[in-house]
């Protein structure tokens, strides 16, 4: 009964709390901008709205358009449960549970890969090619900050290894952690949101034909990334593990936020990186999360 | 009945396919099904965990008859008798007397002599005779390979295949004689850890089986070998055949000493060819070709297991090297079944559109609903993603690599390895998404993509089988645990339950989980989707009306950021003309990613070989006079020789 009530508690957070960021975002890039911007709530609208609407499909697309979306969703909102939520706990943990999560944005990746594809449109595959091109880098960036908090906790579950405090190593992992979560989750300086310039983006290019519930689903997907992605970070520098639950919850809290904040000004007043040097920056957090993984070693001794 | 009455049958079912396999293609498929099952009984049993031994007095080249069959070979013997038989039902239609009157039969016949010549390989327990069955398992591959023997290229790649191939089988004819030397003359085989004299032997193994296992930079015979072999000799050769290197080297590292630095070499090997395997992979154009650079990948995926698990054998057997073998020996397994459906479905394209360039392809999946759909599952399972069988392998691997790195030990800065392997998986997952989608979604770029055929039910059967085993693995890996923790101990004798290390039934669960999900959200969207008005349309190409099929992304341009970065590494051959002048003439591009160590390195050093060779040729012309100079010149100096000598 706990584990169910846990459960739909777990996914409630995670449904519900999601769209929030991007909302948040705007907010600040308005207010830098001083405009007054689409109100915090405006994605749920949208979703909302989206929901109910009928879909246009491509001629040459297969059931697998629709399937995609909701392979991705799925395998994103499962990876969002893997994930601990600081004195919270998690609703499955095992060993080698931080492994699952990795290859499940992978499979979401993939078929996101597959729907885009569908289409047969080339703006469509020019995005999905970048997409899997910088995956491999932002994949290779997180494995690595995982194997230096593994190294440093002496564990293999998430739930043990975002615990303590990431120790010596822990500014250059938040550094690298922090421009994977823009290139994850198609931010500037990577990818603008809000361009309608279909030769110069990424993710949303790959949801140009994209329509009514699908589209829906993909948003909703992509919200529920950038949770995942900002939770990861502020547990892997808070020690939430060593703080009594309330003030945990409080830090967590606040840190969501400042993270989110910190992608609006970052969205503000930074322009977008040109293709050829998106790569170099990848490396960067590579290298960042490659440099923590070696503090953690000599620390340890 | 035991394994060995099991094991007669089935070789004697398997000689009278031999027979049959000329004449009577129905009476073959039997015999060769029917022997594939037998043999899978006993593999089976003694995965159970009761090993059989037999012994004669007969003599053979001099040497005792001897067979075996422990838990490690009937592992890998499991898979040559389900892949041999899913392959000879593939066959049946693929390569069928209708279509090859000339080749059918002697694939059949070839295939059974195959099939028959890799068990014997995998039971014979004398030096001797694993020679003789290796050798002859070499050249039936051969004959295999070269079945469509009109294409010059397939000539060409049989040639390369057979040169390597004896290269490795050299280095074999000295591990075992040496071997045999050590040992007084005796050429038994078994467990001889203790002697620790033998352990640089083993270096000469490393490189026997690998030439056959093919990993980096040995791997130069396989791309072009398993892409010119008709599909369903791919599938095995990729799938089984290759791994009789990794036998070879997981048997030899149980049995024999290792040296110390071996685990290392391994591992690092393992660690390159997982990354430039799968690199190459991606930028190939030719989803045959692509599919076997996966290959090399794979077994790099392997060889790491092996590595962490030899280092974990010479560091008081930790229990994290038992947990990476049992991952690379699950890897073998699952390898072997979606790399053999991934062939099979390939094999299916070719059959329908006579071309092994994906850009020439496309839209495929409305013609070939069943090979696409199947594909696609392959193409998971090999990226290594949940809830399929490639990640529950790899899964073990990796937690057998973090464990090192968690436990406070010097040696844990191996597991570098481990961010290698995310970034190959990355790499994967990048390559089969083009894959799948040059091949299969968007419109068909040319006409005979657009009236392809879907292939029969003979050719969708085993592919159909394949995919359930995909899946089983994946959704209950937690029923294989038991017959795998048989296999590491009989590798290295130890007690450990794999099991007990690795939470394996949890994770079965949440893969079955997911699937779930996944199910019951498709159905959902599905029914949302459906339930307003759907419409159909032209695909949005940015306000522009009237795309055409030529206009979508081609599999170069799909790999071609990747492909800039890694530039300097490929060294691919380019041919550039930029248009010019005001009335632009003609303007060309070309781009070719050719195996960089075939071409750069094993290549100009056969043409300096070549070269060297033809100098000495020169004395050979064809004209008489000179040739009885040549015996004269020869019987002086031999004369001089004696004078020296002083006639004694």
């Amino acid at each position: 009964m706990m584990i169910i009530a846990n459960l739909i508690l777990r996914l409630t957070f995670w449904l519900l709390l999601a769209p929030l960021l991007p909302g948040v975002i705007n907010k600040v890039k308005a207010w830098v901008a001083g405009r007054r911007g689409p109100p915090v709530l405006q994605l749920y609208y949208d979703l909302a709205k989206l929901w109910r609407k009928g879909v246009v499909m491509s001629d040459l697309a297969s059931p697998g358009f629709i399937i995609g979306p909701a392979v991705a969703w799925v395998a994103l909102l499962s990876s969002a449960l893997l994930m601990p939520l600081g004195p919270a706990g998690s609703v499955l943990s095992f060993r080698g549970d931080v492994l699952l999560l990795i290859y499940l944005l992978a499979l979401a990746r993939f078929s996101l890969a597959w729907a885009a594809m569908e289409t047969g449109s080339a703006f469509e595959g020019m995005g999905t090619a970048r997409e899997v091109s910088y995956a491999v880098l932002g994949e290779t960036a997180i494995i690595t900050a995982v194997l230096a908090l593994i190294v440093h906790s002496g564990s293999v579950s998430l739930i043990t290894i975002l615990s303590p405090a990431a120790g010596a190593g822990v500014a250059l992992l938040a550094a690298g952690l922090f421009i994977v979560l823009l290139a994850e989750n198609c931010r500037v300086p990577f990818d603008d949101p809000s361009t309608h310039l279909e030769l110069t983006m990424v993710h949303e290019v790959m949801i140009l034909d994209h329509s009514g519930p699908p589209l829906a689903v993909i948003l909703h997907g992509a919200s529920i990334k950038l949770l995942l992605f900002t939770m990861l970070l502020v547990q892997v520098v808070l020690p939430v593990g060593e703080m009594s639950p309330f003030i945990a919850t409080g830090a967590l809290a606040a840190g969501v936020v400042l993270v989110t904040v910190g992608v609006g000004l970052v969205e503000s007043l930074l322009a977008r990186l040109a293709f050829r040097r998106v790569p170099l920056l990848l490396t960067v957090a590579f290298l960042l999360c490659l440099f923590a993984l070696l503090v953690v070693w000599k620390g340890r001794g | 009945m035991t394994q060995g009455e099991l094991l007669l049958f089935a070789s004697a079912v398997l000689f009278g396919s031999v027979v049959a396999g000329f004449r009577w293609p129905r009476a073959w498929l039997m015999f060769v099904v029917c022997g594939a099952i037998t043999a899978m009984a006993a593999a089976m049993w003694t995965l159970q965990g009761s090993s059989w031994e037999w012994q004669s007095t007969f003599m053979l080249g001099g040497q005792p008859l001897h067979f075996r069959l422990d838990s490690v070979s009937a592992w890998f013997l499991m898979l040559v008798a389900v892949m041999g038989g899913a392959g000879a039902i593939y066959s049946h239609e693929y390569w069928s007397d209708d279509h090859y009157p000339d080749s059918a039969p002697k694939g059949r016949v070839w295939w059974s002599l195959f099939l028959t010549c890799m068990g014997l390989v995998l039971t014979v327990s004398n030096g001797l005779h694993f020679l003789i069955t290796w050798e002859l398992f070499a050249v039936c591959g051969y004959f295999l390979i070269t079945l469509d023997r009109q294409r010059g290229e397939t000539r060409a790649a049989g040639w390369l295949y057979l040169a390597a191939s004896h290269a490795g089988t050299m280095c074999l004819f000295a591990f075992f004689a040496l071997l045999a030397s050590h040992n007084n003359g005796s050429w038994e085989l078994g467990p001889m850890r203790e002697r620790t004299g033998l352990a640089p032997l083993f270096w000469l193994a490393l490189f026997g089986f690998g030439v056959k296992a093919g990993f980096f930079p040995l791997h130069i015979w396989l791309p072009s070998a398993h892409a010119n072999a008709p599909s369903h000799v791919s599938a095995i050769m990729s799938g089984v055949a290759i791994k009789m290197g990794i036998y070879g080297i997981v048997r030899f590292s149980g049995w024999l000493p290792v040296p110390t630095a071996a685990p290392w070499v391994i591992m690092g090997l393992g660690t390159v060819s997982a990354l430039f395997g799968i690199a190459f992979a991606f930028v190939q154009n030719d989803f045959k070709r692509l599919l076997a650079y996966c290959s090399v990948e794979n077994i790099g995926i392997i060889m790491i297991g092996i590595g962490v698990a030899l280092l974990a054998a010479t560091h008081g057997d930790a229990a994290w090297g038992r947990l990476a073998l049992a991952g690379a020996l699950l890897h073998v397994w699952n390898h072997g079944a979606f790399k053999s459906l991934l062939f099979f479905c390939a094999g299916s394209v070719l059959h329908a559109t006579h071309t092994r360039e994906m850009s020439r392809l496309g839209g495929l999946l409305r013609t070939m609903p069943w090979t696409a759909g199947l594909f696609a599952l392959g193409s998971l399972a090999v990226a290594g993603l949940p809830p399929l069988n490639g990640f529950v392998s790899e899964w073990l691997i990796y937690l057998g690599l973090f464990d090192a790195a968690a436990g406070r030990e010097p040696i844990a800065w191996f597991s570098i390895p481990a961010i290698i392997l995310a970034m190959s998986g990355a790499i994967a997952v990048a390559s089969f998404a083009k894959a799948v989608a040059i091949t299969f979604l968007g419109r068909p770029r040319t006409s005979t993509a657009a009236h392809s055929v879907e292939c029969g039910i003979w050719m969708r059967g085993p592919m159909l089988a394949l995919a359930c085993i995909c899946l089983a693995i994946g959704l209950a890996p937690n029923l294989f645990c038991p017959i795998m923790s048989e296999v590491v101990a009989e590798w290295r004798p130890g007690q450990e339950d794999i099991q007990a290390l690795a939470p394996i039934a949890t994770l079965g669960a949440a893969q079955m989980t997911l699937a779930l999900l996944i199910l019951a959200a498709t159905a959902l969207l599905w029914r949302q989707t459906c339930r307003k008005d759907l419409r159909h349309g032209r695909t949005w190409d940015c306000g522009y009306a009237l795309p055409t099929a030529r206009m979508q992304y081609t599999s170069a341009s799909f790999s071609g950021i990747a492909a800039n970065w890694l530039r300097r590494l490929f060294l691919p051959e380019r041919k550039l003309r930029r248009p010019r002048s005001i009335f632009p003439t003609e303007a060309v591009y070309m781009e070719h990613f050719q195996d960089a160590v075939l071409e750069r390195l094993i290549s100009p050093a056969a043409a300096a070989v070549q070269q060297l060779y033809s100098a000495a040729r020169r004395l050979q012309h064809g004209r008489l006079q000179f040739y009885i100079l040549y015996v004269l010149a020869g019987v002086a100096g031999l004369g001089i020789l004696v004078m020296i000598g002083g006639g004694q």
